[in-house]
C-alpha cells in the first residue's frame, strides 16, 4: 500500500523484513548499509534495544529522484522477531510494498521458521493486504554454519512455491545484496504495474534498483 | 499517524511509516539554547529553513533575502539521504572562523533531526501498539464476555434440566411403586379369588343337588299330607315344626343362597378381572365392560352411598392395558366418593366419533376449588391430610393416559361437582 502524493510528486515505499527472532534481520539491515554506497540513502536508525534485541523496529532509509523529478523513499523496516511483540509486528508490516522473510538455516530453528511464517501470512491477512499480490522473497541466513538444512532440502520445499529463495550469510554479507536486489525487482514490477513508472516518470528498473543499490567501493 | 481510513474492525488502522518532516521536528524542539550559541559564537542571526526556502525558525537579525553588508553561510540538513532543508547563518562582515561555526552548527542539527525522528517514531509506534493491543483486549474482553454469558445460560440450563430430570424420576419412581403395589394387590386378590373358587364350586352344586333334595322331600309330604295318613300326635309335630311352612320357605332360601354364591362368584371373577393378573399384556377390550368391572369392585366401598348413571355408547374394541385403564378409571371414581361423607350421584357417560373414544365421570359432589384445579394432576398434590393420600391417583391417571396417546381435562365448578373427560385417541380397528 504504496503512499504516494501527486501533488507533492513523491512516493513512499516500505519494505520489511519479517522472521523468526535472532534469524538475522537487523544483520542484513547493517550489512546492506555497509555494503551500499552513502550516496542516496540514509543512515541506519535503530530504535532503542534490550541486550541488543529488536524491541521496535531499525530503518535504513533511501532516497531516490525519477527523471521527471518523482522523488521516491524506501524505507526498510525490521520487525521484532520475539513472539511477544506480535502488536509491534502487525503496526511495521501494515501498508508493506515488499517482504522479505529472513529464515534461520539452522535445523534447530525449522519449528520457529515455520510458525514466524504462518505468523507472517496471519498478520498480513490482518492489515488488510493480499498475500498473493505482495511481492515476496525468501533467504535461508546463516548458511556459515554447521548443521544447517541442506540446499536439496530447501529446493525440495520452495521450489513449488513461486517465491525467490536465497541462501545468505549476513554477518560476513553473503547473499544480503542478492536478496534485496531480488525484493526490489519484484516491487519495481509491481510498482510500474500500477503507476507505470517507465512510461510516466521514465525510470526504468535498472535505474530505480541502480539507484538505491550503488555498491560502495571500499566495501567491495 | 494517519488518521485511519475506511477501518474496519479486522483492519489495523495504526501506522508507523507516516513521513516526518524537518518542520515536524522544528517545531517540536527547542532550538532557542542552540541559536542562541551561534549567537554567542559570533552569529549575527540564525535560521532553519526548509526544502521550498521558507523559514521555520530564525533569532537574530537574519533577512529574508541574502544580505549582501553581512556574510551568510548556507548548509544543507539531510534526513533519510534527502535534502529536507537549510540552515543559515549570518556573520558580520569580517568574520573569523564563519564556516567553522556554520560546520559544527550543522553538525549538532544533523545529531538532533535524526534523534528527534527516532523519538517522534518510537512515540508513533508504542501509541500505535497500545492502541492495537487496547484494541484486541476490548475484543477479547467482548468474546469473553458473550462465552462467560453462554456459560452461564448453559449452567442455569443445566440446573433447569437436573430439576426437571429430578422430578420426572421421582414420578415415575412413585409410579412404579404404585403399580408394584397394585400388582401385589392383584396377585393377593387373584389368590384369594382362586382359593374361593374352589370351596365356591361345591357350595353352587350343592346347594343345585339339595335343592333336586328339597323338591322331592316336597314332593313326598305333599303326597303324605293329600292322604291324610298321619296320625293327631304326627299331625301335632308336623303343624309344630312349621314343616309347611319349612317347605314353601326352603326353596327361597335355596335360591337366595345361590343368588348369594353368584354374586360371590361374580365378585371374585371380577377381582380377578380388574387384577388382570391373567392377562398383564395388551389386549383387545370393551371399555364400557372395563368400567363395569372398576364399578363392581368399588361397591362394597359406596355402595350405600354412590349411584351410578350409565350412557354407555357403541365402543370399538379398544387395545390396551386393561389393568392399567381400570386404574384410571378406579382413581378418578375414588377420588369423587372419598371427596364427600354425603351421597354422590356419579354419572358416566361413554361415546364414540370417528375412532376417538371419550369417556366422561361426572359427579355432583363438592367440586375442586378454583385454587387447586390446576395443580391436582401433579404427583404428590392432595388435599388430604398427611397419610391419608398419596397425591398420586390422578397424577398416575394422567400419566396412563398420556402414555395412550390420550388426554384427560377436567372441569369443575365448586359446590356443583366435576367432570373429568378422558379422549383416547382413534386407532387402526383390527376385527377380533
Amino acid at each position: 500500500m504504496i503512499e504516494y502524493d501527486e501533488q507533492d510528486r513523491r512516493m513512499t515505499l516500505k519494505i520489511v523484513y519479517y522472521g523468526p527472532a535472532m534469524s538475522g534481520k537487523t544483520t542484513n539491515l547493517l550489512r546492506l548499509h555497509d555494503l551500499i554506497s552513502r550516496e542516496g540513502r540514509g543512515e541506519l536508525m535503530v530504535l532503542d534495544t534490550k541486550d541488543d534485541r529488536t524491541i521496535y523496529f531499525d530503518l535504513l532509509p533511501f532516497f531516490l529522484v525519477a527523471p521527471d523529478g518523482l522523488k521516491i523513499k524506501v524505507k526498510v523496516f525490521t520487525v521484532p522477531g520475539q513472539v511477544c511483540h506480535d502488536a509491534t509486528r502487525k503496526a511495521v508490516l501494515a501498508r508493506a510494498d515488499g517482504v522479505a522473510f529472513i529464515a534461520d538455516s539452522r535445523t534447530s530453528e525449522a519449528a520457529n521458521n515455520a510458525e514466524s511464517f504462518e505468523n507472517l501470512e496471519k498478520n498480513i491477512a490482518f492489515v488488510g493486504i493480499d498475500i498473493d499480490k505482495l511481492p515476496l522473497v525468501v533467504q535461508f541466513n546463516k548458511r556459515d554454519l554447521q548443521d544447517i538444512v541442506s540446499d536439496e532440502e530447501i529446493g525440495r520445499a520452495w521450489s513449488t512455491a513461486g517465491i525467490p529463495v536465497f541462501k545468505a550469510s549476513a554477518l560476513d554479507g553473503r547473499g544480503v545484496l542478492e536478496t534485496f536486489r531480488s525484493l526490489l525487482e519484484k516491487v519495481y514490477a509491481s510498482l510500474d504495474c500500477r503507476y507505470k513508472l517507465a512510461e510516466d516518470h521514465r525510470l526504468t528498473q535498472e535505474m530505480f534498483i541502480g539507484a538505491i543499490i550503488k555498491v560502495n567501493d571500499e566495501a567491495a | 499517524m494517519k488518521p485511519p481510513d475506511d477501518s474496519s474492525k479486522d483492519h489495523l488502522d495504526f501506522v508507523v511509516d507516516s513521513e516526518i518532516r524537518l518542520r515536524d521536528i522544528v517545531f517540536r524542539t527547542d532550538l532557542t539554547p542552540f541559536f542562541e550559541a551561534c549567537l554567542s559564537a559570533g552569529a549575527c542571526g540564525a535560521a532553519v529553513m526548509d526544502e521550498h526556502g521558507s523559514m521555520l525558525k530564525a533569532k537574530g537579525s537574519i533577512q529574508d533575502t541574502d544580505k549582501t553588508a553581512a556574510e551568510r553561510q548556507k548548509r544543507a540538513l539531510y534526513y533519510e539521504g534527502e535534502q529536507v532543508g537549510t540552515l543559515c547563518l549570518d556573520f558580520p562582515c569580517g568574520t573569523d572562523q564563519a564556516a567553522g561555526i556554520a560546520d559544527l552548527a550543522a553538525a549538532c542539527m544533523q545529531i538532533l533531526i535524526p534523534s528527534t525522528a527516532k523519538r517522534l517514531l518510537a512515540t508513533a509506534l508504542h501509541t500505535s501498539v497500545v492502541n492495537l493491543s487496547y484494541a484486541e483486549v476490548l475484543d477479547a474482553n467482548v468474546k469473553l464476555q458473550e462465552s462467560e454469558k453462554k456459560y452461564r445460560e448453559l449452567a442455569e440450563e443445566l440446573e433447569q434440566k437436573v430439576l426437571e430430570r429430578t422430578s420426572q424420576l421421582k414420578t415415575a419412581h412413585a409410579r412404579m411403586l404404585q403399580q408394584e403395589k397394585m400388582a401385589s394387590i392383584g396377585q393377593l386378590a387373584a389368590g384369594v379369588a382362586h382359593e374361593i373358587n374352589n370351596p365356591l364350586g361345591y357350595i353352587t352344586s350343592n346347594l343345585n343337588t339339595f335343592d333336586g333334595y328339597m323338591q322331592r322331600i316336597r314332593e313326598m309330604f305333599g303326597r303324605c299330607r293329600d292322604f291324610e295318613l298321619m296320625d293327631e300326635d304326627a299331625l301335632n309335630l308336623y303343624r309344630s315344626l312349621k314343616i309347611d311352612f319349612i317347605l314353601d320357605d326352603a326353596p327361597d332360601l335355596i335360591r337366595q343362597s345361590r343368588d348369594g354364591a353368584e354374586r360371590v362368584r361374580k365378585i371374585v371373577a371380577n377381582l380377578k378381572g380388574f387384577s388382570h393378573i391373567d392377562d398383564a399384556v395388551q389386549d383387545y377390550v370393551d371399555i364400557n365392560e372395563e368400567i363395569d368391572r372398576t364399578i363392581s369392585v368399588l361397591e362394597h366401598e359406596g355402595r350405600d352411598k354412590a349411584v351410578f348413571i350409565k350412557h354407555y355408547g357403541q365402543l370399538p374394541k379398544y387395545l390396551c392395558n386393561p389393568g392399567l385403564l381400570c386404574q384410571v378409571f378406579l382413581n378418578i371414581i375414588q377420588n369423587a366418593l372419598q371427596a364427600t361423607e354425603l351421597p354422590v350421584q356419579i354419572m358416566i357417560s361413554t361415546s364414540e366419533n370417528s375412532g376417538v373414544i371419550s369417556v366422561n365421570i361426572e359427579d355432583d359432589g363438592p367440586g375442586i376449588p378454583e385454587a387447586v384445579i390446576s395443580r391436582i394432576f401433579e404427583p404428590f398434590f392432595t388435599t388430604r391430610e398427611v397419610g391419608k393420600g398419596t397425591g398420586l391417583g390422578l397424577s398416575i391417571a394422567y400419566d396412563i393416559i398420556k402414555n395412550h396417546g390420550g388426554e384427560i381435562t377436567v372441569r369443575s365448578v365448586a359446590g356443583e361437582g366435576s367432570c373429568f373427560m378422558i379422549r383416547l385417541p382413534a386407532q387402526e380397528q383390527v376385527h377380533v
